[in-house]
């Protein structure tokens, strides 16, 4: 906790008396989840509809104290490395102030579009969007935990089966710069 | 009612201390940028020989007394009608905003804004990862210093005495504050050019603090040379024996060092700090140290020109000083050093030079002025007609930064009013803001 409080002791000096504007902040949620496993979202979907999810990741955050989140984009890159069956597969993000919030309903910031996946094939897509309003105000904070799930259909008759392998995350949240 | 009379009783107590120290309580200097033409002001304070020097005879007199009105606390309780319940002044609110009380308590709202300076916009971009954090400051970055920086200052907050035939013996009381910063060079790669937070890395602040504070018997002179009553040469010295009551005074370097990953890990940053405290507490032996001041100033029909210096040689010796070191790195401890040791602090020579001119019902002056915390210059002028008059001026300041006043003024009898209006900037912007400055004046 000490950590942040120096480091936004350094940044919140000069900012003091910057004047008004944004404080944004760019944070690489990627690089928090990379090689932990939790870059790896498998799907399983019967036929029929299922949905896996990976385990709630922590995110370390300077914190903004007070300040209030204007808004949070979120840009990145997945692959969803398909090994069986013909469907699609969408992403969802979810935001919570803990892990287990992050299996709340209202925890949703994100649904990624679903795309088409079959056979072998490894398909790329991109994440882009904006996170719900109701989420983001927990960005200001000093920690957040996030979870991603891959959600998908199944019209056919045989198993869809693969992993989506994330290869970037980045958010970018734009906050009233109010650091106290 | 109580009420207003603690904001009178508020009001007045700092005008008097501030037009003590030359500080800007008068509705006639802010119309000429802060120049004082009269006896008021930074003269008498910083130049010992014009205690000597009469009021000019081609200037039309002097008020004994001027009242400054706080139309600015009228809009500044609009803005706040309910202080006690404001967030921004409640330490305990999450709208509490520590920049807007140390700003309101060190720039009291006496005048009022008839233009608010446009605050600056500035974006500031902060890059968060596992083991990156990266700051871009945007414009405000040429804002974090290269240099030393701080704040310094002498005063005499007090000077009672009594006169005969230009000698003065009086009891003058003296305060010194000095603090200083400097950012270590990583923290200023970090902060003024972005330079990615790095691991296994100590960012630091150098840091030098001291007030000191005393009283010192004063013998003085002030007399004309030569000339007459119309004009002549007149000289001023003052001979201090300073007595200090207590200073204290810090030498450190603060900072913290990061570990191997920036956000992750169970302590990825530890704070790390020494410092070198030197101190004698009110109680204690008295310091003690000699000084002087010394000033003259030439009168020549229309023409006055003035240099003063003080605290010349103020060197203040400490015989019974405390000294200890600390140190905190993960915990911290403090280690007495000496004891009842001798220490020395030095004053701040603080200097004046003014110049000016009168000629019928046209007075115009210049001065400059230092503290000891960068030199502020003042030009300005005066026209009456009638009842009327007429001020302007321009000044540069500690910033270097050049600010405007204008102004006028009506009397009628032994009462004057008087409004000045005077631009001020802040840090990002050459946008100027006008505060409109009144005040009743007494003759």
């Amino acid at each position: 906790m000490r950590a942040k409080w120096l480091w936004m002791l350094a940044i919140a000096a000069v900012m003091a008396g910057c004047g008004q504007g944004h404080a944004i902040f760019i944070v690489d949620v990627y690089s928090f989840i990379k090689g932990t496993g939790a870059d790896s979202i498998p799907y399983f979907v019967p036929p029929g509809s299922d949905s896996a999810s990976s385990t709630p990741q922590l995110i370390n955050l300077p914190g903004a104290g007070s300040s209030f989140v204007d808004s949070v984009t979120v840009n990145g890159k997945v692959n969803l490395e398909n090994q069986s069956g013909t469907g699609t597969i969408g992403l969802q993000l979810f935001l919570a102030a803990d892990s287990a919030g992050t299996f709340a309903p209202s925890a949703l910031a994100l649904t990624v579009p679903d795309s088409a996946v079959s056979g072998t094939q490894a398909t790329p897509d991109t994440i882009i969007g904006r996170f719900n309003a109701g989420v983001i105000q927990l960005l200001a904070g000093s920690k957040v935990w996030f979870r991603l799930q891959a959600k998908g259909t199944n019209p056919g008759v045989s198993l869809l089966q693969g992993n989506a392998v994330m290869k970037s995350l980045q958010l970018t949240v734009v906050i009233a710069d109010q650091l106290f | 009612m109580r009420k207003c009379f603690g904001l009178a009783t508020l009001v007045i107590a700092w005008a008097t201390s501030a037009a003590a120290q030359g500080a800007l309580t008068d509705a006639r200097r802010a119309g000429m940028a802060g120049l004082s033409l009269g006896r008021e002001g930074g003269l008498e304070r910083y130049n010992p020989a014009y205690r000597a020097v009469p009021a000019r005879v081609t200037q039309r007199g002097q008020p004994k007394l001027t009242i400054p009105i706080p139309l600015g606390i009228i809009q500044f309780l609009h803005d706040h009608p309910d202080l006690s319940n404001d967030p921004a002044f409640d330490p305990k609110s999450t709208g509490f905003n520590p920049i807007l009380v140390a700003n309101t308590i060190l720039n009291l709202p006496l005048y009022l804004e008839v233009k608010q300076a446009p605050t600056p916009t500035n974006d500031v971009v902060v890059v968060v990862g596992k083991d990156q954090l990266i700051v871009n400051l945007g414009a405000a970055a040429e804002l974090v210093p290269e240099d030393q920086f701080g704040i310094s200052g002498s005063s005499r907050p007090l000077d009672p005495g009594f006169g005969f035939k230009g000698f003065r013996i009086g009891v003058m009381g003296w305060l010194h504050d000095d603090v200083q910063l400097q950012l270590g060079d990583k923290l200023l790669g970090f902060l003024r050019d972005s330079q990615p937070a790095d691991t296994n890395t100590r960012y630091n602040v150098l840091v030098h603090g001291l007030v000191e504070a005393g009283f010192a018997p004063t013998v003085s002179y002030a007399g004309r040379i030569a000339g007459d009553s119309a004009g002549g040469l007149y000289i001023g010295g003052a001979l201090h024996y300073y007595l200090g009551v207590g200073y204290a005074r810090t030498d450190g370097d603060a900072g913290f060092i990061t570990g191997d990953s920036i956000f992750t890990g169970p302590n990825p940053v530890t704070p790390d700090g020494r410092t070198f405290t030197q101190y004698s507490s009110p109680g204690n032996t008295l310091g003690h140290g000699f000084g002087g001041d010394i000033g003259f100033a030439w009168v020549s029909g229309p023409i006055e020109v003035g240099v003063g210096v003080n605290d010349i040689g103020a060197t203040i010796t400490w015989p019974d000083t405390r000294q200890d070191s600390a140190f905190y790195h993960d915990s911290s401890f403090s280690k007495p050093f000496n004891n009842h040791v001798e220490t020395k602090t030095k004053l701040p020579v603080s200097y004046i030079a003014n110049v000016a001119y009168s000629v019928g019902n046209t007075t115009l002056g210049v001065d400059l002025l230092n503290t000891g915390g960068g030199s502020v210059v003042h030009l300005g002028g005066e026209q009456r007609i009638g009842l009327v008059a007429l001020r302007g001026g321009v000044a540069r300041d500690q910033r270097k930064r050049i600010e405007f006043g204008w102004g006028g003024g009506l009397r009628f009898g032994p009462v004057g009013l008087d409004v000045g209006f005077w631009t001020h900037t802040n840090s990002l912007s050459n946008e100027r803001g006008i505060t409109m400055a009144t005040s009743l004046s007494i003759y």
